[in-house]
């Protein structure tokens, strides 16, 4: 238990400058998820946490005492890797109980966390096993098993479900928030799936090219993001981005749009004040697919929402959604139907929009208007 | 960037720093520790004794090491020096024949060894045993195949040809030929391991195309093949070129240099003249020389094998 | 179509055919120096006199090989045969093997887990010293072990091996230990365990093929010597190479060559064995040690 300051860290590898000013304040029994692409730094992040690389200047606090200094095992942190890292010459129990045997608890207490755990990560017919004789997936409950055995200040996991299949991945990140819940113990969490990011986070982190884009709650980082890479990044399908001009029409700051040749105008929500004041200059538009939708009566009234008709180029079924295709400033455009409306291709079919959540950025430097 | 609050309000001020202990800061230096003796080694052995040799090579050393310095009179004393040009000379004749026929030899086996062979790794043993023996092995045992009146040549007189000669070995003119037929006998079998270790990472996939592109065996092999072993040729002229310069054993057993010093190679030259001479001197500016020659097939090599380290990464 | 075929067929049998005649006769070609050698040392001499090279040996006998062993005037050496020479070589090989195989193994634990500053320049430095032609280090070496007293003795020549046999070592347990994944050494030290416990119960158990490798390119390499057994010995601590070179040269009158050929198997036989017991990892060893050097 225990919080986490990182405080302007930077880390090269030789020439290479990876972290380059990296702050974060997580309070104590925060659970944080970082995400960003691949090779942004994200591993060497957590490695810089744990001690397991020496940050190239800042500091790293823990439980407010100042560890950039301390050695990995002096942090009292746990952590799940990327690669698993299993002891390849020892069985799954050794695996677990390695840690523990050598912090020295007594027999007694080693076996039953280590029952424990595996019941929890249900591996307890594994115990035996040697890691080469697991699969991908086994292989990943046995390394989140060797952490969760220990009682850190801090975990740290490192993409730890990326191998299991659907279901057990679900089951695991329900035990996870579980564990979380009622251990409170802060953990800090690197994941691709957007999904875990979402469901587990009290804050989620955005990186790209060892800078943090933004760090905030999942739905300040879903609805309000710093700027167009974390838009982009952040919701499955991306969030449709699409070049336009302010103009004035009718003495109301609008947006300019044309939809297979036909003009029509797009309110702007009242909060966008530094877009009004941008009449006569192109800006990016960003909405999400889900605010392009087919046309649900009972909305149609609110003053942010407008119609097109536009021809559908491709359609994609997801099960719940129709994912559908069109073209808007001859830019291609994805927009959510609900499967039972959504035409075929080739046919022209009413859109409604929805520019309540719509956000803008600046063409040049991507960043919120 | 936006940072939304906290949970719980943080607490910047820092109770305590963790300064490294006494025990973390030596924990560190653990690894420095455990290879120094090694660095030692490397730093004193290795390069300290390459200079030292430099040294005594413009000195005045004879059976004991002086340090009255000559400038080249060591190295212009080698080079005048019969003997010498004679052991240089035979070092470029028993290094090139030997590389060559090393390369040919283990080439042409490991494809043939390549064909799925019933037998191939009882032949492979086979091949290859040779090179468990110590050159002085093998001198002793090439010295009595090649010696006329019991081996080789009498065996043939035996079988009927009164006039078959084989007395390369006591033969001025051809005594170091009978270096290279017993190093290659020895060492034949290594390239043919290296090759086929190379022919066996040739990417099958590629084979199939070109045979699917109607090319014959012969034409996959020279055009396909054969290339794409590039870097085991090199890496196998340089350890053969590494151990002929340092042959010293096999020639002094199977020859002693002789006879008179036509099959002398560098390296006996230098021993016997460092050790046995008590031209101290004179030897250390050969092993000059030998380390030279080393070091222009090596660093070439190295040069090469670190660029390609460093473009992967 | 089908005397074409079979013609096709034919080749490729005739084909077959030569191949595997080639490789029987180049294997007969690599053999018949081992056969012979065997063979007569098994014969007398009045039979090596008046038989052939290669012929069913009309005599058979242990008397050279106990000639070889232990009864043969080694140069001017009190004690006979060449048991004396073969004790000092395994007396030499023994500690010179296991402690380069020992600095090896930390060393590439340390180069390939714990880098430092430096430490790449350092590895660098040493890979020089696996082609190092070792005239260019004799004198010195000659000279050092002669100011720390060591000189002509079985301590001396162990250093030496020791000396130039452990950037083979390092290089063998270097390149092995990168290819395992550096998270294990991470997840041990977050598992609370120091740099000679993550050598012990991780990294060593991992180490066994490489150590077979390792160990069996010493112990070739230590027992064939012959340069430095023959420039850094006396006659009291000279290794069988040296004495099977004296043996065969020294040998006044007759040359017996039933006896020298016994003696080049016996100072043959500890290599030979372990490469038909292990030719597996042997053949590695010389792989690793050259395409990667
Ligand atoms: N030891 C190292 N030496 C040099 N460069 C390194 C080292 N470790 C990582 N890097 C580089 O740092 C960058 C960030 O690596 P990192 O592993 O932190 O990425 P990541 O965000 O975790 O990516 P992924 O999502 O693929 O796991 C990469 O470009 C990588 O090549
Ligand atoms: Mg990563």
């Amino acid at each position: 238990m225990a919080n986490l300051y990182i405080d302007n860290v930077h880390k090269s590898f030789g020439e290479t400058h990876i972290l380059k000013g990296i702050d974060m304040d997580i309070a104590d029994g925060e659970f944080i998820i970082l995400v960003g692409p691949s090779g942004c730094g994200k591993s060497t992040l957590m490695n810089c946490i744990a001690g397991l690389e020496q940050v190239t200047t800042g500091r790293v606090i823990i439980d407010d005492e100042d560890v950039t200094q301390s050695m990995p095992k002096d942090r009292d942190i746990a952590m799940v890797f990327q690669s698993y890292a299993l002891y390849p010459n020892m069985n799954v129990w050794k695996n677990i109980a390695f840690g523990l045997e050598i912090r020295k608890l007594p027999k007694e207490e080693i076996e039953e966390t280590v029952g424990r755990v595996a019941d929890l990560l249900q591996i307890r017919d594994l115990l035996k096993r040697k890691p080469s004789q697991l699969s991908g997936g086994q292989r990943q409950r046995v390394a989140m098993g060797r952490a969760l055995a220990r009682d850190p200040k801090i975990f740290l996991f490192d993409e730890p479900l990326s191998n299991l299949d659907a279901k057990l991945r679900v089951e695991m990140r329900t035990e996870i928030k579980k564990l979380h819940q009622r251990l409170g113990t802060t953990i800090v969490y690197v994941t691709h799936d957007q999904i875990e990011a979402m469901t587990l986070a009290n804050r989620i982190a955005v990186m790209k090219e060892g800078h943090i884009q933004q760090f905030g709650t999942p739905q300040e980082v879903y609805d309000n993001p710093a700027n167009q890479f974390v838009a982009g990044f952040m919701g499955s399908p991306s969030m449709n981005f699409i070049r336009c001009q302010v103009v004035d029409h009718q003495g109301d700051a609008t947006i300019a749009m044309s939809v297979d040749g036909k003009d029509f105008h797009l309110p702007i929500p009242q909060q966008e004040k530094g877009v009004r004041e941008r009449v006569g200059q192109e800006v990016v538009l960003g909405i999400r697919p889900e605010q392009i939708t087919d046309v649900v009566p009972q909305q149609e009234q609110a003053s942010t929402l407008a119609n097109v008709d536009a021809e559908i180029i491709v359609t994609e079924p997801t099960g719940a959604d129709t994912l559908t295709l069109i073209r808007m400033n001859d830019q291609e455009v994805n927009c959510r139907v609900h499967p039972a409306r959504a035409g075929a291709p080739g046919d022209t079919m009413t859109f409604m929009i929805n520019m309540d959540k719509a956000v803008f950025f600046d063409l040049a430097s991507g960043d919120r208007i | 960037m936006t940072q939304s609050p906290p949970l719980s309000e943080p607490t910047r001020a820092v109770r305590k720093v963790h300064k490294p202990s006494l025990g973390d800061r030596l924990a560190e230096q653990i690894p420095r520790l455990v290879v120094s003796p090694t660095m030692l080694i490397a730093v004193v052995f290795i390069y300290g004794f390459m200079i030292w040799t430099v040294v005594l090579s413009f000195s005045t050393s004879r059976i004991l090491p002086r340090y009255e310095f000559i400038g080249w009179q060591n190295y212009q004393r080698l080079f005048g020096n019969e003997r010498w040009m004679v052991a240089l000379t035979n070092l470029g004749i028993y290094g090139v024949l030997f590389v060559v026929i090393c390369l040919a030899i283990g080439l042409l086996l490991a494809i043939l060894l390549d064909q799925k062979i019933r037998a191939e790794g009882f032949l492979r043993t086979v091949y290859l045993y040779p090179m468990a023996l110590s050159f002085i092995v093998t001198g002793t045992v090439w010295k009595w195949l090649l010696n006329p009146s019991v081996g080789i040549q009498r065996f043939g007189r035996e079988l009927g040809f009164e006039n078959f000669r084989f007395d390369w070995l006591v033969s001025s003119d051809m005594s170091i030929y009978t270096v290279v037929i017993a190093a290659v006998w020895q060492s034949s079998g290594f390239v043919m391991a290296l090759f086929l270790a190379g022919l066996r990472g040739v990417d099958d996939s590629i084979i199939k195309a070109a045979q699917i592109d109607g090319a014959s065996r012969i034409t996959v092999y020279t055009r396909i093949i054969i290339p794409s072993l590039r870097p085991v040729f090199f890496s196998a002229i340089i350890m053969l070129a590494h151990i002929a310069i340092k042959s010293f054993d096999l020639a002094l057993a199977l020859t002693g240099g002789g006879p008179g010093y036509s099959s002398d190679l560098p390296a006996i030259f230098m021993y016997q003249f460092s050790f046995t001479r008590g031209q101290m001197g004179v030897g250390a500016a050969s092993a000059v020389i030998m380390l030279m020659g080393v070091m222009a097939i090596l660093i070439p090599y190295l040069y090469s094998e670190l660029r390609v380290k460093k473009d992967d990464r | 179509m089908t005397v074409k075929h079979s013609n096709r067929r034919y080749s490729e049998i005739t084909g077959r055919a030569v191949l595997y005649a080639i490789l029987i006769i180049v294997a007969i070609y690599y053999l018949i120096p081992l056969v012979i050698m065997i063979s007569t040392s098994f014969r007398d001499m009045n039979d090596i006199r008046f038989g052939h090279l290669i012929d069913l040996p009309s005599s058979f006998s242990f008397e050279a090989w106990r000639m070889a062993w232990s009864e043969v005037q080694i140069g001017a050496r009190r004690q006979l045969g060449l048991r004396p020479y073969f004790i000092n070589s395994l007396l030499i090989t023994i500690p010179a093997v296991t402690i380069s195989v020992i600095l090896g193994a930390v060393n590439g634990y340390v180069l390939s887990f714990w880098r430092f500053k430096g430490s790449n320049i350092f590895f660098a430095l040493l890979l020089f010293g696996c082609f190092l032609p070792f005239q260019a280090i004799l004198l010195p070496q000659a000279t050092v072990l002669g100011k720390i007293g060591l000189s002509g003795t079985i301590p001396g020549l162990v250093l030496t091996h020791v000396v130039y046999g452990v950037a083979f070592t390092t290089l063998f347990y270097r390149n092995y230990y990168v290819s395992l994944p550096g998270e294990l050494v991470k997840a041990a030290q977050l598992d609370g365990a120091g740099f000679w416990r993550i050598f012990w119960r991780i990294i060593l158990p991992l180490s066994t093929p490489i150590t077979v490798v390792a160990v069996i390119w010493q112990f070739t390499q230590i027992w064939n010597d012959f340069l430095f057994g023959v420039a850094f010995s006396s006659p009291q601590s000279q290794p069988v190479t040296v004495g099977l070179n004296n043996m065969v040269n020294s040998s006044t009158g007759e040359v017996r060559y039933n006896v020298d050929m016994a003696g080049a198997i016996i100072a043959a036989l500890p290599t030979l064995a372990v490469y038909v017991i292990a030719g597996k990892y042997f053949v590695r060893g010389l792989t690793a040690g050259s395409v990667k050097g």
